[in-house]
């Protein structure tokens, strides 16, 4: 595939943290916090007015029509199966709709969707929620807390979709109805999991998925026309377009403004980002090489916002079988050596910012950063003097030349040039950096079983930053070299690392940052893994007829096409300008 | 008799050879369909449910490799050929290809008999008119364009004809995506005009060759004793032309026709890939990319068919017209 | 089955094999193609093993100027969209084009004189097994699997490339090679040597190939054609080694920062016209020497000759 970078992102940023591994799988906090539409712990807003968490409160008049550049490689197979992971990004947010909404951006700020409120018990290990009322699917039949129960319990009895490990790894117990109440047990604390089944999972009707075609095998059936309570139905879809039409019967009154929805399929990025710079499509959601001559600078309507969401990182090997990455002095000197804002700007071409050492992507998780340990490390600037210093106690000098491998992707072209960008800055202190260019495939192996020096990988990331800090370094994320690991690919281990991870499900809200921070101060003292530039959601957007986006100044959802559910919260917010004369 | 024994014989062996290779070259090299999986979603989602759900969709990674092996023979020939587990996941394979197959034997297939056709028709003149205007100015410039690479002069009419010229024409896709398939003017003139540039690129770099080819058959032709007859027995040029020697020059050509299948298909793949064109050449080349087993698998055996049947076509093409052959068999 | 599977036009080389030996370097020089197509192809040995010649740029692939250069006096073809002197890549990437078209030309040429001459002298079981090899390698569409081995065979280094050209480029020669041996068998300078109780290898290595230096020479001129044309192809698709320097990975880097549409032609107009002319080279040498082995085929230069020809076609 033709892919300009390391882009394609393929879910919402999730959380599956923690892979098969281990019991005690990553999960996330549901602070409902300060954010501004919902209360801690019983967010309740009254059907039919929820508008919670848009761009703006006024309801607009219906009308118009928008179209998508998402460039998904190949032609459209028309399945809409939630449960699919190859096709979900086209059901969900545009058909399935989750319990509640929680957004990635605004410090977990949570809107209530399919469920109007929850309530936890005291210890954390059972939930109830609320169910919406009056709720219609978009066959007619009426949607009923017996439909969520049925989902949940579906995940239960096809492993193949429970994606997130709900049953296995997050401890569920049952998932009952009564009434219009939903109850959910889990055998330990589960607030970090919260954002799993309450965001991630759609709910689907059990009149359609619990006979004929749909009941005979739920987790590969088609699901050609799919029946959901979301904004839109599919009308019709064929190999190269999907067409969305508002669904009459939505349940937020008045919404959703936009009537129809195109979505193309593109094989590659340079007609996407052709269809996108004419105004063609209105809405992109991949990575547009020299942004500002070929979109930017065509209209005054074209605009662009890319928030950070992870870790673009190098990945030393620290596994003692590697003599040189699993020095300490080594990781520190590389890590003091490098101006990540110089490879941000000349290998990101300025699309991406600079990380930082204690592993939080800024500026979207700011409250768990703590700047002061950073400059304290001397982690704040480059250093090469220190560099050298460092690398001269573990035997090397630009004499004596440590040389190192690293391994990347074929075909992420911003990753090669961020690597030569580093292989220059490492070259002074005595660090000779050989790029090793690698097939997908061969990459993937490498990577997962630890075959590696130094490794250039995008971490997956979460809602908080404990998501992405307990992939990187819980040690049950690791495995031995020559095993698979999940996600701890460096091979870092620290048990006063993993007694932390342990104690943040059932801490509150004030403990889990400091946890955080104490997290990453093992970032800044043992140097496991080196971020180097914050991976972004790719996002374009036309404001000639269409408004309402998500923007830096109010982030209500995710803005990139493929995040779901988070795709439902900006189609139910834009509207036509044209429509409303 | 014995001639068609053997010559089953060869296609039998060619076919499983083809399959056999096919089955495991990718398997016996890094990558699985689990860890192609595992990067499209990014690491995020759990390995142990995509692996299940892969298992639902046929995917038996632990079974022994030589049963698997067995079922694999076995279900291609009776046509199960099972669901994608790549890019395109849950979709059942035939339908896939049934999808993309029209598209290339619509543009590639088309393309390619004209060009051959053409460049038959041209060669049989440039060689009779030998040394004439038409013969002195076309091998020099057909020497060149068979030596073109296909993909880059996909590249360069894209640049002149669609980047230069605002999108003067199409450069990728098979259709406009704002139509819906039918049969009414505007989609049909969308998919004519969509296979162009496409279509431009497959004859002048293909056109050249069998015009050469027909040439020089055609003048060796023409030295032979049973032309020379002809045209002491006086009959016309254009008879002698077209019967005598146009037919026997003609049948090496046919066969290179067919053996050249093979390479169209190739080139289909470059081309498809420079205009992305849905067509099979551009599927294989994504079913790779996302080792998707069962379609790859499909693809090659339908291209090594493709290429057997266009042989086997052949070998009653030449016994019909040439009866040296057909008491031969 | 063999008639049916030889075509073109190189076979016909075998009726008077001997007499042409000496003429072949003087029928080169008279040719204006095989001319043209030798200039080609020294200019760019030139290029590949003193590159040094033709740019002041050391590291061609080192990110060190203004990215998206227009062409200027200091940058012949204006830079890429990395910072890359494009001229010094193009100079740069002559060698690893050339030596992929010689070397894997080299060998398949080997493989198919190895498997084609000793099929056909050896007869019997042994060319029924090497023959049927040669046909299922020569009908299997070998690109699809190019694709799939190289995406597989984990780094797409210089050596898997080369191997994999080798492997898929040797059938077409083996086959015609085969059918020219086997008109030669029963010539009577072959019987002679038996008949002298010469061993089957002396015969083979001292009277059967000298025969055949004309079409093995035509053969490694189609093979090295069919290896560039088909590296820069893998290349262009992403299947080389990125990192290397060649007119493939340079389209393939253009094509993958969008130049054609971000106003960069040159980046990819220009490798692919080296790559084009590297194969018009060949494929001029190639059909120089179909003509010089057989007569038939020159082109015929006197007015009068072809008055005297083409006027019984009159219509």
């Amino acid at each position: 595939m033709k892919r300009g970078g390391s882009i394609a992102v393929l879910l919402a940023v999730s959380l599956f943290a923690a892979g098969c591994s281990s019991a005690s799988t990553a999960g996330t906090t549901s602070t409902g916090s300060s954010s501004a539409s919902a209360g801690a712990g019983t967010p309740a807003v009254g059907s039919g007015t929820a508008t919670s968490g848009s761009a703006t409160g006024a309801a607009h008049k219906k009308g118009g029509e928008v179209t998508i550049a998402n460039v998904g490689g190949q032609t459209w197979s028309c399945q809409f199966n939630p449960f699919n992971p190859a096709v979900n990004q086209q059901a969900l947010g545009f058909v399935y709709e989750p319990l509640v909404f929680v957004n990635v951006l605004k410090n977990q700020a949570e809107t209530p969707m399919l469920a109007t409120s929850y309530k936890w018990n005291a210890t954390k290990t059972s939930i109830v929620f609320d169910i919406r009322q009056g709720v219609k699917w978009s066959d007619g039949q009426a949607f009923t807390a017996k439909d969520v129960a049925f989902t949940f319990n579906l995940l239960k009895k096809y492993p193949g979709t429970d994606l997130y490990a709900l049953w296995t790894g997050a401890g569920m117990k049952s998932v009952t109805a009564a009434g219009n109440q939903v109850t959910m047990t889990f055998a330990g604390p589960a607030t970090t999991y919260f954002f799993n089944f309450a965001n991630q999972v759609g709910i689907v009707p059990e009149h359609i998925f619990g006979t004929g075609a749909g009941a005979a095998a739920p987790d590969t059936w088609a699901d050609p026309n799919p029946v959901g309570t979301g904004p839109f139905t599919v009308s019709p879809c064929s190999a190269n377009n999907i067409q969305y039409l508002a669904n009459p019967t939505y349940w937020q009154t008045g919404k959703p403004y936009i009537q129809k929805v195109q979505y193309p399929a593109y094989l590659d990025n340079g007609p996407a980002n052709l269809d996108l710079a004419n105004g063609k499509a209105q809405w992109g959601s991949q990575f547009i090489p020299s942004i500002k001559t070929f979109y930017l600078a065509k209209s005054s309507d074209n605009h662009t916002w890319s928030p950070p969401t992870s870790n673009v990182s190098l990945y030393p090997n620290n596994d003692p079988s590697h003599p040189a990455t699993s020095k300490l002095a080594v990781r520190q000197a590389i890590a003091l050596a490098l101006d990540r804002n110089q490879v941000a700007a000349i290998g990101e071409n300025g699309q991406q910012p600079a990380a930082n050492q204690s592993g939080i992507v800024l500026p979207t998780f700011e409250k768990y950063y703590d700047a002061a340990a950073v400059t304290a490390a001397g982690y704040d600037k480059p250093n090469a003097t220190k560099a050298a210093a460092l690398l001269a106690t573990a035997g090397y000098s630009p004499s004596n030349p440590l040389n190192l491998s690293v391994i990347t992707v074929t075909g992420y072209t911003d990753w090669d040039a961020s690597l030569a960008v580093i292989k220059q800055q490492l070259a002074p202190i005595g660090i000779n950096i050989t790029v090793e260019d690698l097939a997908q495939q061969s990459y993937n192996t490498k990577l997962y079983t630890g075959d590696f020096d130094l490794a250039y990988y995008g971490s997956a990331g979460g809602p908080t930053p404990y998501q992405e800090l307990r992939q990187i370094l819980y040690s049950k994320n690791s495995a031995p070299i020559g095993k698979t690991a999940a996600t701890n690919f460096e091979r870092y281990s620290n048990p006063a690392v993993d007694k932390l991870m342990d104690q943040y499900p059932a801490a509150d809200d004030a403990t889990q940052v400091s946890i955080i921070k104490q997290i990453s101060l093992a970032m800044i003292k043992d140097v496991p893994v080196i971020p180097m530039t914050e991976n972004v959601d790719w996002f374009q957007y036309n404001t000639k007829d269409i408004d309402g986006w998500p923007t830096p100044d109010n982030p209500y959802s995710q803005p990139a096409a493929f995040n779901v559910p988070d795709v439902g919260q900006v189609l139910t917010t834009i509207y036509s300008k044209s429509a409303q004369n | 008799m014995r001639y068609v024994v053997r010559r089953l014989g060869f296609f039998l062996i060619t076919l499983w050879a083809a399959l056999t290779l096919n089955f495991f070259i990718p398997r016996f090299m890094p990558g699985s369909p689990l860890d192609a999986l595992r990067v499209r979603t990014k690491d995020k989602l759990s390995p142990a449910a995509l692996q299940e759900m892969l298992t639902s969709f046929g995917f038996k990674p632990n079974q022994n490799i030589f049963v698997q092996y067995w079922d694999y023979l076995g279900n291609m020939v009776t046509g199960k050929w099972g669901i994608s587990i790549g890019g395109t996941l849950g979709q059942p394979v035939s339908e896939i290809v049934l999808h993309a197959l029209p598209w290339t034997v619509g543009l590639v297939g088309v393309v390619t008999v004209i060009a051959f056709l053409i460049g038959s028709l041209v060669g049989v003149v440039a060689g009779w008119r030998r040394g004439g205007k038409l013969d002195s100015i076309l091998p020099p410039i057909f020497v060149v364009t068979s030596a073109l690479p296909y993909f880059w002069v996909g590249l360069i009419l894209i640049l002149v004809f669609s980047v230069w010229t605002n999108g003067f024409l199409p450069s990728d896709f098979n259709y406009d995506n704002s139509l819906q398939p039918s049969f009414t003017w505007p989609f049909i003139g969308s998919v004519l005009q969509h296979a162009i540039l496409p279509g431009a690129t497959i004859l002048i770099t293909s056109v050249g060759g069998w015009i050469l080819t027909m040439r020089n058959n055609m003048i060796t032709t023409l030295a032979e004793d049973y032309v020379r007859m002809g045209r002491a027995k006086g009959l016309s040029g254009w008879r002698v032309m077209t019967t005598y020697a146009g037919r026997n020059a003609f049948l090496p050509n046919l066969s290179g026709f067919a053996m050249s299948l093979g390479f169209v298909i190739s080139g289909s793949i470059l081309v498809e890939y420079v205009f992305n064109y849905p067509g099979l050449g551009y599927l294989l080349y994504n079913a790779v990319a996302n080792t998707d087993y069962p379609v790859m698998q499909v693809l090659f055996m339908l291209f090594t068919v493709a290429v057997l049947v266009a042989l086997i076509l052949c070998d009653f093409a030449i016994a019909w017209l040439d009866p040296r052959a057909r008491t031969k068999g | 089955m063999t008639a049916l599977l030889v075509a073109g036009a190189g076979t016909d080389a075998a009726d008077e094999p001997r007499r042409r030996r000496g003429g072949l370097l003087s029928s080169i020089l008279h040719s204006r193609k095989a001319l043209v197509g030798f200039f080609i192809f020294f200019v760019f040995t030139v290029a590949a093993i003193v590159p040094q010649l033709f740019t002041s740029v050391k590291d061609p692939n080192a990110l060190q100027f203004t990215p998206a250069l227009p062409p200027s006096g200091d940058h012949l073809l204006g830079t890429t969209a990395l910072g890359q002197d494009i001229w010094a890549q193009l100079i740069y990437g002559t060698r690893e084009s050339l030596i992929i078209a010689v070397v894997a030309g080299l060998f398949a040429t080997v493989l198919s004189v190895l498997v084609g001459v000793s099929s056909a002298y050896l007869g019997g079981i042994a060319d029924d097994v090497l023959s049927m090899i040669t046909n299922i390698f020569l009908v299997i569409p070998t690109f699809p699997l190019i694709i799939i081995f190289a995406t597989y065979a984990g780094k797409g280094t210089l050596l898997v490339v080369l191997i994999v050209l080798v492997v898929t480029g040797w059938s077409y020669g083996a086959n015609q090679l085969r059918a020219q041996t086997l008109s030669l068998r029963n010539r009577d300078f072959l019987e002679s040597a038996r008949v002298r109780g010469e061993r089957r290898s002396y015969i083979i290595v001292a009277e059967v190939l000298p025969t055949m230096i004309s079409l093995i020479v035509a053969n490694f001129l189609g093979a090295a054609l069919y290896s560039v044309l088909t590296a820069a192809g893998l290349q262009f698709l992403g299947l080389g080694n990125p990192n290397s320097i060649s007119w493939g990975t340079m389209l393939y880097w253009s094509q993958n920062q969008q130049a054609l549409q971000t106003g960069m032609p040159l980046w990819s107009i220009a490798p692919g016209l080296c790559v084009a002319l590297l194969g018009t080279s060949f494929a001029l040498m190639n059909y120089a020497f179909d003509e010089i082995s057989n007569p038939a085929l020159r082109p015929v230069r006197r007015r009068r000759v072809k008055r005297k020809r083409t006027s019984p076609a009159g219509h």
